[in-house]
């Protein structure tokens, strides 16, 4: 099977190779944040307060990056070849290069060249791969269960849970010690979940479940189209076809935790959502940008003056409008573990939260409560699309020419 | 304010550090030894941001394992960042 993978994969490489080096010249990747375990990609091990444009030979050859997935201190970079490059800190095998060093600069997972990667996830200090036949390969730290081979052992290359070998996975989410799997059509479109449960994160049980190191089905799901699933921290979401909202785990704003899936009571169809670590973001069908948990986050580093909380719905934490972007329309979010980052519909970049590491961007260390427009030093072009990814405490950007 | 509290069976012991750690939002790690619980300390600090969680743990359970921590004193300085490759 893998020999046949390996076919597809080069004929594609082909096929797309020229198309690629085009583009490959006109796609620029930003980051900034914390940066001490070379999550930033800059070859330095240092926080950046303002963005930086990245230059890497490595990246380069590998052809555009089509998404990443930002961690606790490490990234994953999918190409529109289907290959993964991983860099930042690898002192868990997070990195899957058969190794537990940190990576300085993009690196290939040599380990996943037979396959074409399709969607990747990068959590705390795990790594999660799907292939295009519906694989899923783990690796790093495993000490929860968090990577689904039935114990709790680190691995440093991906290794393909096998729970999964009849069945076609479509998505990987990872969170700070769980992971939650989609799977594909013909199988049913089943959540799975395993890893650390004690939050409710894995919204497989009533009972404080400590953790599984086995996929287990989330219940309350089963009769709900699932399109794409999200983890960061202690905290799971679920978007379904029909653009509702089901989050589960760490309860936000001192809300219980929910050991279930819990649909968002709104009448706003979401077709987005982004989780860290106490807050989420949901992006609606018309733009518009809603926060939960925003009273605990973007006031972290004043959190002395913060009132006393008020007595939360039982049912949940208060959904927010996101104000101060100015009627503009949204386009993209993404959370990290205490900030937010959007892109609007005139493309430019506005952040939120904590901001200790510089990880707003916005040149310097403070905290903020509404959005702030960031600027990268060559002025964007007119003709360019964003994209932002959000790690803990780090923050990447990608520049695309419109097509 | 403490960040967050965080009972002591969620954290892990990180025998690099010599610590008992616990995931930070900046991507570091909440740092605390076993000498610090040994004399009350609940607070486990992060060392590369302003941020730090309160412990959540019995002081009996840390009073009767000092003999071979003594001995050793092993423990590394507060302020010690994360090793980095």
């Amino acid at each position: 099977m893998e020999h046949s993978e390996k076919g597809k994969e080069a004929k594609h490489h082909d096929e797309e190779e020229d198309e690629e080096e085009e583009r490959q010249e006109v796609q620029e990747i930003w980051s900034w944040g914390a940066g001490t375990e070379g999550q930033l990609g800059t070859g330095r091990l240092e926080d950046e307060h303002l963005p930086q444009l990245l230059h890497l030979p490595s990246m380069a050859s590998a052809g555009p990056i089509s998404l990443l997935s930002c961690g606790g201190a490490h990234v994953i970079a999918l190409t529109s070849g289907g290959r993964v490059l991983t860099w930042g800190r690898g002192t868990s095998g997070q990195l899957g290069h058969g190794d537990m060093v940190n990576s300085l600069y993009p690196k290939l997972v040599t380990s996943l060249q037979a396959y074409f990667i399709s969607h990747v996830s990068a959590g705390w200090s795990h790594s999660g791969f799907v292939s295009d036949t519906g694989y899923l390969f783990t690796c790093g730290d495993g000490s929860f269960g968090q990577l689904g081979h039935g114990d709790y052992s680190s691995h440093c290359s991906p290794v393909r849970v096998s729970f999964f070998v009849t069945k076609h996975v479509e998505q990987i989410a990872c969170g700070m010690r769980h992971s939650l799997v989609l799977l594909k059509g013909s199988s049913g479109f089943r959540t799975y979940a395993f890893g650390s449960g004690k939050r409710g994160q894995l919204g497989i049980s009533n009972d404080k479940i400590k953790s599984v190191s086995l996929p287990e089905v989330t219940h309350g799901l089963e009769d709900v189209r699932i399109v794409s699933i999200t983890a960061n921290g202690d905290h799971s979401a679920a978007l379904s076809v029909d653009g509702h909202l089901y989050t589960w785990g760490r309860g936000f704003s001192g809300t219980p935790d929910a050991h279930f899936p819990q649909c968002l009571l709104s009448s706003f169809l979401f077709t987005r959502a982004a989780l860290g670590w106490n807050h989420a973001l949901a992006l609606t069908s018309d733009g518009e940008v809603f926060m939960l948990g925003g009273s605990y986050h973007g006031v972290l580093g004043d959190l002395e003056k913060m009132s006393p909380k008020q007595l939360p719905d039982p049912r949940g934490a208060i959904l927010e409008k996101v104000s101060g972007l100015d009627a503009l329309k949204i386009v993209h979010v993404a959370a990290g573990a205490e900030h937010s980052a959007v892109v609007t519909e005139n493309e430019e970049i506005k952040t939120w939260g904590w901001g200790e590491h510089g990880q707003l961007g916005l040149g310097n260390t403070c905290d903020q409560t509404s959005p702030q427009a960031v600027s990268l030093s060559n002025n964007p072009k007119e003709t360019a699309t964003f994209k932002v990814f959000c790690g803990s405490g780090f923050t990447y950007a990608i520049q695309n020419p419109c097509v | 304010m403490s960040y967050d509290d965080v009972e002591i069976e969620d954290m892990e012991w990180n025998e690099e550090l010599k610590a008992y750690t616990y995931p930070c939002p900046c991507g570091d790690l909440f740092q605390i030894t076993k000498d610090d619980l040994r004399l009350g300390e609940e607070i486990a600090r992060c060392p590369s941001c302003s941020l730090y969680i309160t412990v959540v743990y019995n002081l009996e359970d840390f009073l009767g394992d000092s003999d071979q921590r003594n001995k050793n004193n092993l423990h590394p300085p507060k302020q010690q960042p994360l090793a980095v490759a």
